[in-house]
């Protein structure tokens, strides 16, 4: 049983929860302006947290250094975000407000999110839109020119702001511009094609990372005041995600077992709205935007097997089984009751499709109603990527689609400024565990990666900075040097094995036990089964795996097999974490816990809290203890969540 | 680090796209003039006669001197630089929906092939023998002779024709490319603004060609 | 089915590079084209030979990743398609397909497929912004926006920065992706500030990165997988002009 640790202190304000954060914001210590060029911050990933981050520091006057694995910045993955992001702008004038935000969000992660964090979120929310305007983000807008706002998955009020079906791509190209002009100014040094392996922390504080520049091969220290981060979700263990493919956990993995506690891994959300598989060669899977059940109807077949053309199928014999089942919400309930019904009906042997491994989403009755045209304009490039990947039309034929790994919950331990357990190291967005609880409400990742880039940490971190005394340090310091060895001597370790099996086969392997024991729906032996298998999967790893070619130059097999090795480990956290947690709550199902309607039964007794697992031990199979921080309740009462 | 505008690649094309809209509107007037032709050899020679005894003609042949060296000059120092940037060609060359005319990608062959071509004809015509006649006016210079002299030899027509089809595919494309240079570009007119760069390049082109056919085909002494 | 496949491969950026035949058999033509290049690279990672280099990322046609000529044109045959988005099924059983990296001066091959596209990077660097500092900013409804002006901004933002624009032309120009980096911000109210100025200094910057000179052939809005229109290079040349002459 996790036990309650010194270490795990939130520092969350008490009192009011409208003005923690304003009160929050005066207490903290601020940093001379002149003084400020004089601190070095890192900043590792560059998506809607990390390029927000660096912007803003920059702004400030900090020195900050930016790294990414890709070739630009503007191409981390927040980029694929499609639906939208939230904001209480109550622009619709249909009842919305901050503290509906914030009791929404709270409600959505099903009771196992940070109160405070979450209200600040929603406070937030709002400057984020207005600032991202301010940068020219093309938002869609009303013949009147003012803004548009559509409802999203489980909200009952129209508080999105979108773009078209790439939101992500167009919020991220504001901060990466607005990043730019810091470069610009020589605030911010961008490192493209960097890959950390590795934080450096020295006396306890984090002071800097050690890289692999992926062209040349060369291992580089890197030293800062502090570090930051951002470097998203771990979504990949599973194999097929709508992850990108370089999405990775190795940065918040090699800082986890430097010492930051990883908060809720098991917390994982698996969308509703994905393109099934079509075959063993699948490499990824491709979101369909929520935003399409909107005017989706959902629905099977009422017969088992029935191998009908969808058109062929008469309406009687359809069952719109989300609207059958949750009448007040219909086809816009959350993405894990959404997901977890259609895992039931196609576990029922209702599923559709080719492979029996998908649900029908129909527009036919959307056509309809608002003509072709219609939704062509809220949808036309959706329905061209279904198109183009399917073969089939959607606006002829239902989407076929079925629930893909999306996003992790989890993520690093942080407390209220952002401060994983390792002093010095900050953890933003996807990566941290903070604000979602259990269960990421559609349109919140996008405003919490921005709300955390721009609007959290350039006060939090100006705190750390003041009110520590951080002696200067370089990389040729005796802990970098021993770094980067560390660091070699792993990537030599990785391509002299020279086995059997190559690099995918083993991540495949390990995607399948995590969809099939650590997926939609867990229990207790499953789990064990799969900390058995992933403990047999490292070892095959590490005796048998085949890695071609050099260090010394690009080699885009040796930077993967590194992130499966850390995918390797993570997956039996996960799966331990799942099994500690003997509840369901959220997007974590555990087959124990459900009411006789199969709806996720908490258990606010006994896990009311948040989990966060020390690394403690790195030999051939990794040990960790695990430690509690209790959530409490204060404005938004725990209540089972109904929509029915 | 603002590089000036005539030094920068938007700039020169610019001065590509403003001395050929220039070169446009001569092309334009002299086919208008060879029509004369058309009508009899005195309106012809008394045509040409009042532009070369115009003192003026020296400033608008300077001008226009200028106007081509300044197209040819920008134009070729653009393609040393395009030549440049791409390094390597491909294996394939880019084809079907995403392939280009050629007509538009060898506009700068066409010019060479243009100045060749210009260069002979102000030899053969401009510096050619200078035969005389007088229509009660004093004696002036017989172009209309020379022009017969030349187009009734089949090679020298047949030579004219094909570089007038280059001609015609140098301004079909480069009238409508000046107008995007400068940064005339609207999608309810661009399908006119091409419509109307064709016809004037049809008209430009086929007015000249007329000349030659008519001499050697229907023009009896 | 089978595909025979020439792929050109490059040891680095020194290296003299050379074309690799390759069979690659029993394919699905549900595959996408990665995945066909997943396939092949697994079967040389089995064989102990070094994969094929490629970058690619989020295989859903937006961050701009991948990055290969096929058959000549950048992103393959289709219009409006990513190299991510192009299925096997688009070929012939037995079709010979050529892959190359893209080419140009200013996109130098790192290895093999992958190659540098800093430049976009330092084009936007040079002034690819609004100047908002964090929190300053007015309400987000303070200042309406046309429609069809916000429309015609965000078909231009869609750019994806991909690189196939220059791959295609010619020239290996780059008026395409910095006509659209313009265009999107030159049509927003809140561009206007900084409007001339962006233009000279983006400008400026990708004729120092060694890009070539636009000939208005239209290859590059036939290749953009975001199929960005001509209009915004004739936007560019006309604020170019305007901001040139006007400038003190």
């Amino acid at each position: 049983m996790a036990e309650v640790s010194p270490k795990l202190d939130a520092k969350a304000p008490t009192g009011p929860i409208e003005t923690r954060w304003e009160r929050h914001k005066f207490q903290m210590k601020l940093v001379n302006p002149a003084n400020k060029r004089k601190h070095t911050v890192i900043v590792v990933g560059t998506g809607l947290a990390g390029a927000s981050a660096a912007a803003s520091l920059g702004e400030l006057g900090y020195h900050v250094k930016a790294f990414c694995i890709h070739d630009s910045p503007r191409r981390a993955h927040s980029i694929a975000a499609q639906g939208g992001i939230n904001a209480a702008k109550n622009y619709s004038n249909d009842g919305d407000s901050i503290y509906r935000l914030f009791y929404d969000t709270v409600k959505g992660g099903d009771f196992r999110s940070r109160e405070s964090n979450v209200y600040r979120l929603a406070q937030v929310s709002t400057a984020i839109i207005d600032h991202c305007v301010a940068l020219g983000v093309p938002f869609a807008r009303e013949y009147g020119g003012l803004l548009d706002n559509r409802s999203f998955g489980g909200s009952q009020v129209s508080r999105t702001f979108y773009a078209r079906g790439q939101t992500g791509q167009q919020l991220l190209l504001g901060a990466y511009s607005t990043m730019n002009r810091q470069i610009q100014r020589k605030s911010v040094e961008m490192y493209a094609r960097r890959e950390m392996l590795d934080l450096v922390v020295i006396d306890g504080v984090a002071r800097g990372i050690t890289v692999r520049n992926l062209v040349t091969g060369e291992i580089e220290s890197h030293s800062a005041d502090a570090v930051l981060l951002c470097t998203g979700g771990y979504g990949n263990v599973y194999f097929l995600s709508t992850n990108a493919m370089n999405s990775n956990v190795t940065a918040s993995w090699r800082c986890h077992r430097r010492g930051a506690y990883f908060g809720n891994p098991c917390f994982t959300q698996i969308h509703p709205t994905c393109i099934p598989r079509s075959g063993e060669y699948q490499s990824k899977l491709t979101l369909m935007s929520e935003s399409l059940r909107n005017d989706g109807r959902v629905w099977v077949p009422k017969n088992k097997g029935d191998k009908r053309k969808p058109q062929e199928i008469p309406e009687s014999e359809r069952d719109y089984y989300l609207e059958r089942i949750y009448p007040s919400f219909g086809n816009l309930v959350p993405r894990d009751v959404a997901s977890r019904q259609a895992k039931f009906r196609v576990d029922e042997g209702r599923g559709v499709g080719p492979t029996g491994e998908a649900v029908y989403l129909d527009f036919a009755d959307s056509i309809k109603r608002v003509g072709r045209k219609g939704i062509e304009e809220k949808y036309g490039n959706l329905f061209d990527i279904y198109h183009k990947i399917s073969n089939e039309n959607p606006y002829e034929m239902p989407m076929r689609i079925f629930p893909a790994v999306h996003y992790t919950m989890g993520g690093l331990w942080v407390d209220y400024n952002l401060m994983s357990t390792i002093p010095g190291l900050h953890v933003l967005g996807e990566a941290n565990f903070s604000d979602h609880g259990a269960n990421r409400l559609g349109a919140s990742a996008l405003m919490q990666g921005l709300a955390d880039g721009y609007f959290v940490i350039p006060y939090t971190l100006g705190h750390y900075i003041a009110s520590n005394n951080l002696p200067k340090i370089d990389s040729n310091h005796d802990a970098f040097k021993a770094s980067r060895e560390e660091v070699s001597q792993r990537l030599n370790k990785l391509l002299s094995v020279k086995g059997k099996h190559t690099v995918d086969d083993l991540h495949r392997q390990l995607g399948n036990v995590m969809w099939e024991y650590v997926g939609m729906s867990r229990n207790a032996e499953g789990l064990k089964t799969a900390v058995d298998k992933i403990r047999g999967l490292r070892k095959t790893f590490w005796s048998d795996v085949h890695v071609t070619g050099e260090r010394n130059f690009k080699n885009a097999e040796l930077e993967k097999a590194g992130r499966v090795a850390d995918f390797l480990e993570m997956g039996e956290l996960m799966a331990t974490d799942a099994l500690v947690r003997e509840e369901s709550c959220g997007g974590h199902f555990r087959e124990e816990h459900q009411t006789p309607d199969n709806e996720a039964k908490r258990d606010d007794e006994k896990f009311q809290h948040a989990t966060a697992w020390d690394f403690t031990g790195g030999g051939e199979d990794p040990t960790w203890k695990a430690f509690k921080e209790p959530l409490q309740f204060e404005y938004v009462k725990p209540s089972q969540r109904s929509y029915k | 680090m603002n590089t000036t505008w005539a030094a920068s690649t938007i700039g020169r094309k610019q001065i590509i796209g403003i001395t050929g809209l220039g070169l446009c509107a001569f092309v334009l007037s002299h086919m208008a003039g060879n029509l004369l032709i058309l009508i009899s050899p005195q309106a012809y020679n008394e045509y040409a006669h009042a532009l070369i005894s115009n003192p003026l003609i020296y400033v608008a042949e300077a001008g226009l001197v200028l106007l081509f060296l300044a197209h040819l000059a920008t134009a070729s120092v653009i393609q040393f630089k395009n030549w440049k940037a791409r390094d390597r060609r491909y294996e394939v060359p880019p084809n079907g929906e995403k392939g280009t005319s050629v007509a538009r990608r060898t506009l700068w062959a066409q010019g060479m092939l243009i100045l060749v071509f210009l260069i002979l004809h102000l030899n053969t015509f401009k510096y050619g023998e200078n035969y005389t006649v007088n229509y009660g006016n004093g004696e002036i210079r017989d172009l209309h002779k020379l022009v017969i002299d030349v187009f009734q030899q089949p090679g020298y027509v047949v030579w004219y024709v094909v570089a007038l089809v280059v001609l015609y595919f140098h301004l079909a494309h480069g009238l409508a490319s000046s107008l995007q240079t400068m940064g005339i570009h609207h999608p309810r007119y661009q399908p006119a603004i091409k419509a109307s760069s064709l016809f004037y390049a049809i008209i430009v082109a086929g007015g000249f060609i007329v000349q030659p056919l008519y001499v050697l085909f229907l023009y009896r002494g | 089915m089978n595909l025979k496949l020439k792929i050109w491969r490059q040891a680095g950026p020194q290296a003299k590079g050379h074309f690799m035949d390759f069979e690659a058999k029993n394919l699905s033509p549900d595959m996408s084209f990665l995945e066909m290049m997943d396939v092949v690279n697994e079967e040389l990672v089995r064989t102990g030979q070094e994969p094929v280099e490629f970058d690619h990322d989020c295989r859903e046609g937006i961050c701009g990743s991948c990055s290969m000529v096929i058959n000549g044109n950048p992103h393959g045959g289709d219009r409006g398609t990513t190299t991510c988005e192009l299925y096997v099924r688009r070929f012939k059983d037995g079709d010979t397909v050529v892959v190359e990296p893209f080419r140009a001066r200013a996109f130098p091959v790192i290895k093999d497929l992958v190659v540098d596209r800093s430049a976009f990077d330092r084009i936007q660097q040079a002034g690819g912004f609004i100047t908002a500092n964090t929190g300053a900013a007015p309400d987000a409804n303070a200042i309406p926006v046309p429609k069809p002006d916000s429309d015609r901004s965000f078909s231009a933002a869609v750019c994806i920065g991909c690189g196939a624009c220059v791959a295609a032309c010619k020239n290996a120009s780059a008026s395409l992706f910095t006509a659209a980096k313009l265009s999107h911000l030159a049509l927003l109210p809140q561009g206007q500030a900084e409007r001339e100025e962006r233009t000279l200094r983006m400008v400026a910057q990708m004729d120092a990165e060694g890009f070539g000179a636009c000939t208005n052939t239209g290859a590059c809005s036939a290749a953009c997988p975001k199929e960005i229109s001509q209009e915004t290079i004739a936007q560019m040349n006309r604020d170019f002009l305007r901001a040139s002459l006007s400038r003190r």
